[in-house]
């Protein structure tokens, strides 16, 4: 069997972290839109060939929007903002505030999205204050990357 | 990954990208990615490593007040 066959059928969550999702997703005090974008995709290393990325992508974003009222998707094929695929685009009330992940999110970085999703349904920041004045006075555009792995 | 996150969602200057450096591998060999998480701001490699809130943010305002 194929990794991708294998994949097909694994259920994202397993049954004891289903629950802790939906609870953090509760947190949620306003809607939160994931927008996959499909588009080519790049070579992936030897072993991982089989894998369907952009597919799992939609699937894992699937599962979790079914976990919470509030965490709805949409599917976009080469939408503009995006410079690589497959990618998810964070969006609080539906709005592009520039947080996207880049490839598939596994393991521990599926955490880190979920995190992402749970501060983006949150009306006020969960920064210190001083932290917050600290970006306010920020007088030009940053463009932070985060690489990781799946562990 | 999330403080990234945190900081885009709080100032409207800052977008925040996770990047899966395998699925990815030209761009990360470009970015020097050995360790992770390797935090590249403004497409200049920065730091490998989580840190805490206030040096996070010491280390990305750092470039923009120079």
């Amino acid at each position: 069997m194929k990794n991708a066959d294998t994949l097909r059928f694994m259920p994202i969550f397993r049954a004891d972290e289903e629950p802790r999702v939906r609870e953090l997703l509760e947190a949620l005090e306003r809607p939160v839109e994931l927008l996959v974008a499909h588009g080519p995709e790049e070579t992936p290393l030897p072993g991982a060939r089989d894998v369907d990325f952009g597919a799992e992508t939609e699937r894992i974003v699937e599962e979790l929007a079914a976990l919470s009222d509030r965490v709805t998707y949409r599917v976009e094929t080469e939408p503009e903002g995006f410079e690589r695929y497959p990618a998810i685009a964070v969006r609080p009330d539906g709005v592009d505030v520039g947080i996207r992940y880049y490839g598939l999110p596994w393991g521990y970085e599926l955490g880190s999205l979920i995190l992402g999703v749970v501060e983006a349904g949150k009306r006020d920041s969960t920064l210190r204050p001083e932290s917050v004045e600290r970006l306010s006075a920020l007088e030009q555009d940053l463009s932070i990357d985060v690489f990781v792995t799946p562990t | 990954m999330l403080l990234a996150y945190k900081v885009a969602l709080a100032s409207p200057r800052i977008r925040a990208a996770g990047i899966e450096a395998t699925e990815f591998p030209a761009l990360a060999d470009a970015m020097d990615v050995w360790a992770v998480p390797r935090i590249v701001v403004n497409g200049v490699p920065q730091w490998d490593g989580a840190v805490p809130e206030r040096v996070f943010l010491d280390r990305i305002l750092a470039p923009a007040f120079e």
